[in-house]
């Protein structure tokens, strides 16, 4: 077992290292980050002591090397734009971020899982698909027209919720509805599927066989163990919205960490991009490191297979 | 050369003003002295007393903005201001400079009431305002500002720590400074295009550090920090000790709002009051809606065609019929009313008109019909494939507008839109060929300017003239204000009469204000684009 974690934690190691690289070489090509920080026209020498500022004058692999070796000890570097540590701007954004994610983790889960029983139990009928128009729209529609579309009905038009910021529970309807809908039609499919074939399996005929009223087989023995793939999946989502949710949140000036990564690629903040994109990479990772440890505990084939 | 103080006096309590606002006294017949008529003599002088210490120390209310940009820390330390116009709609507030850009003044008087320069062009002398203090009580004093110039790490740091020999302080109002050599444009960087001028308190800034004041920023400026949440607002509260005159408003909050639709929804709904830059349909729609006031204010951001191939005699460029042509051809009227909704300012100089030696040129002419004619007369009656033409994302559709305009002439060029970064990348490292769609809203003069884009060396110039060269060396030595400006003129109109740019305009930055709103600040200062001076903002019932 110990050898089994050892390697995972060595796999998880090298993706983080591929990952720093690689976001570290990338955000490299987009762009010189100096001519944001002038109005065009500026002299060289205004550049290039900008350059000098932001360690942008050292070869390449200087930069890298020195980056890492600062990320070891724990320091994203300072943000080209706030100079303030990325890590201290990620911090001030975390709380925001998970509260929308919380949110709209409860709006998808809430709309998703119902809405995909409902659609298993009545499979092509109205229910199925009114589910199906709800998923398809859900994962088609692109969020930031639908931020904007409840701002304009519900803000301009009615007056009810307020356009954007955040503060009180009015200000995070909007941005919940708007990143929850895709998360809650990829629910209420999964759902919906995972239902239908947990339905069709043997033991739930014999459940029904012994006379167990539909309710009961499917709250009881269907619903639990459709469940366990949605969860699964509701947890990596959950990390997908804390770290890139970076559309609803520029809609609804949420200030979050999407927001923070947007503020970072459209100024070339480099520290802040490549911090963002670490932490969130970091977190899948992490998950993913325990889901595998926890399958190697559970289900030794795959300790012996690995 | 010398600044005079001509700063104005604190607007006081003004009966006659009062008197026009207060309600319509219900018509009726003789109204005797009794005790209604006592009681509302009684209510209106309480009114008065109310409104009179409300102008003149107390006040009130409050007025947001809706930000396009996301506020940073950095603008709220001088030392540290970029080459970029935005951190200036904090400093005015928080801040003040020895002389800044006000309403009707280039360079008004600010914390400093007058300026000399020596004969020899080699000492500037400044005397502080006398009893003129920061937030936290202490007095502005020659100490402070040399010590924020020194500190200034900012914009063009270097060319004026480089050229200044010494900042002496021979007492407590009174600063020095002493030039290497002389330098003409030492005013134009020191107090106008640079944050070196825009002074902190000495010892609170020793007292608390560099990060500890951009924390919580002390200034001699209308308005006090009061706090700032990273990515969501800026609050501010009223300063009634400024120097100039008391605020009208107590409080300012700064929200950031980075979708321009979203912004104008908040202002639709009365959760700000002014937005900053609202283009094209939506600035339509600004201007359709009741209550809403579309402010637009013309910036000193130029907008021109670059011929970057005409040092090529083989390019058709070369030709200066063929440079004609192209600015003849361009629809400058009708571009602006579709993009900008007309309010963009139609120029013919890659100089905004606000810059110290400006030369007026003739306003661009749109004649596709001549334009063709050149381009026959210079052996191209069926036009020619001009290659690419290159431009900065943010503004294709500028580019676009231009580049049909070229197409009916003949002219056929590909677009080539490039991100911000990735375009002035290629600008400055003279990767581009063909055709560039370019822009400028650095700070400084008619020189600066040319420096960056004409001269011999600069660094978005693809070739120069020697006789444009010559004279641009003759300017850069002169000390003569009135010689320097009829080299600088000249130096304008052949760049202009040789058609080395075809114009485009000089932006017009579309802003909005809302009901509440009495004087927005938009606009009152010549070239700037957000609201102020803050001092001079009311709400409408003030």
């Amino acid at each position: 077992m110990t050898r089994f974690i050892t390697r995972r934690l060595a796999y998880s190691l090298l993706s983080l290292f591929l990952l720093s690289l690689t976001i570290f070489l990338f955000v490299r090509l987009t762009g010189d980050p100096a001519v944001l920080f002038v109005e065009p026209g500026a002299s060289q020498s205004d550049l290039e002591a900008i350059r000098q500022q932001f360690g942008l004058d050292q070869p390449v692999g200087v930069q890298y090397v020195s980056f890492i070796a600062s990320l070891v000890q724990g320091d994203f570097g300072q943000s080209f734009y706030y100079r303030t540590p990325v890590f201290e701007l990620y911090l001030s954004r975390l709380p925001n971020s998970l509260l929308l994610a919380t949110a709209a983790m409860a709006f998808s889960l809430l709309i998703g899982i119902p809405s995909g029983i409902l659609a298993a139990v009545r499979v092509g009928r109205f229910w199925d698909s009114a589910g199906k128009v709800f998923a398809l729209l859900g994962l088609s529609l692109p969020s930031f027209w639908v931020g904007l579309v409840l701002i304009l009905f519900f803000s301009v038009y009615l007056g009810w919720l307020p356009s954007s910021g955040s503060g009180t529970a009015a200000h995070l309807v909007m941005p919940a509805f708007a990143l929850g809908w895709y998360f809650a039609a990829a629910h209420m499919r999964l759902t919906r599927s995972s239902m239908l074939e947990v339905l069709g399996s043997e033991y739930i005929k014999l459940a029904r066989l012994k006379g167990l009223p539909e309710s009961l087989v499917i709250a009881k023995h269907a619903f639990k163990n459709a469940l366990i793939p949605v969860l699964t999946l509701a947890g990596i989502n959950l990390v997908i919205m804390i770290n890139v949710a970076v559309v609803v949140e520029t809609v609804f000036a949420w200030p979050g960490i999407g927001r923070l990564l947007y503020e970072g690629i459209t100024f070339r903040d480099f520290p802040v991009v490549q911090g963002v994109v670490l932490m969130g990479g970091g977190m899948i990772v992490v998950v993913n490191l325990v889901i595998d440890i926890l399958y190697g505990v559970i289900d030794p084939r795959i300790r012996l297979e690995a | 050369m010398t600044g005079n103080c001509h700063a104005k006096q604190p607007v006081g309590f003004r009966l006659s003003s009062l008197l026009r606002r207060r309600p319509p006294t219900p018509s009726g017949g003789p109204i005797g002295i009794g005790r209604g008529r006592v009681l509302a003599l009684l209510a209106l002088a309480l009114t008065i007393g109310a409104y009179g210490s409300a102008r003149a120390g107390n006040p009130q209310g409050q007025l947001t903005w809706g930000v396009h940009i996301t506020l940073a820390p950095t603008w709220f330390d001088p030392a540290e201001t970029p080459g970029i116009i935005t951190p200036y709609m904090v400093l005015y507030a928080l801040h003040d400079a020895l002389a800044k850009p006000m309403p009707g003044q280039p360079l008004a008087p600010s914390l400093a009431e007058s300026w000399s320069a020596s004969e020899d062009a080699l000492t500037y002398e400044f005397v502080l305002r006398k009893g003129v203090k920061f937030h936290i009580g202490d007095e502005v004093t020659a100490e402070d500002v040399k010590f924020s110039f020194e500190r200034y790490r900012g914009a063009s740091h270097k060319p004026l720590h480089d050229r200044v020999a010494a900042v002496e302080t021979p007492d407590p109002r009174h600063v020095r400074f002493k030039l290497k050599e002389p330098w003409p444009d030492f005013l134009t960087f020191y107090v106008g295009a640079t944050g070196a001028g825009w002074i902190v308190p000495k010892k609170y800034v020793e007292k608390v550090g560099d990060d500890g004041f951009k924390k919580a920023p002390v200034g001699a400026g209308p308005y006090k920090f009061v706090s700032f949440t990273p990515g969501q607002e800026l609050v501010l509260e009223a300063f009634d000790q400024y120097w100039h005159k008391p605020p009208n408003v107590k409080r300012l909050v700064f929200k950031v709002i980075p979708d321009e639709t979203t912004r104008l929804a908040a202002l639709k709904r009365g959760e700000v009051d002014i937005v900053y830059s609202i283009r094209g349909e939506l600035a339509e729609e600004l201007q359709r809606t009741k209550g809403l006031t579309l402010k637009p204010a013309v910036i000193q951001a130029t907008f021109w065609l670059y011929f970057a191939d005409q040092w090529d005699p083989k390019s058709p460029w070369h030709d200066e019929r063929v440079r004609r042509a192209a600015s003849l051809a361009i629809d400058h009227d009708t571009i602006n009313r579709a993009l900008t909704l007309g309010y963009s300012r139609i120029t013919g100089s890659i100089i905004p008109d606000t810059f110290d030696y400006y030369w007026k040129p003739p306003a661009p002419t749109y004649d596709p019909g001549k334009a063709r004619q050149l381009l026959a007369e210079a052996g191209y009656p069926n036009g020619f494939d001009a290659g690419e033409y290159f431009c900065d994302t943010a503004y294709a559709n500028l580019a676009e507008a231009t580049l049909n305009n070229l197409e009916e002439v003949g002219i056929r060029a590909k677009l080539r839109p490039l991100e911000r970064a990735a375009f002035f990348k290629g600008y400055a490292e003279k990767g581009f060929k063909n055709l560039i769609q370019g822009a400028s809203g650095a700070f400084g003069n008619a020189a600066t300017r040319l420096e960056a884009f004409v001269a011999k060396g600069g660094a978005y110039a693809y070739g120069s003239y020697p006789d444009i060269d010559t004279l641009f060396a003759q300017q850069a030595a002169e000390l003569d204000h009135a010689r320097r400006e009829a080299t600088l003129h000249k130096i304008q109109q052949v760049v202009h009469d040789r058609t080395i740019y075809a114009h485009l305009w000089q932006l017009a930055f579309l802003n909005g204000a809302g009901p509440r709103v009495g004087e927005s600040g938009l606009g009152l200062i010549p070239s700037y684009a957000y609201s102020a001076p803050y001092e001079d903002l009311t709400l409408a019932h003030q």
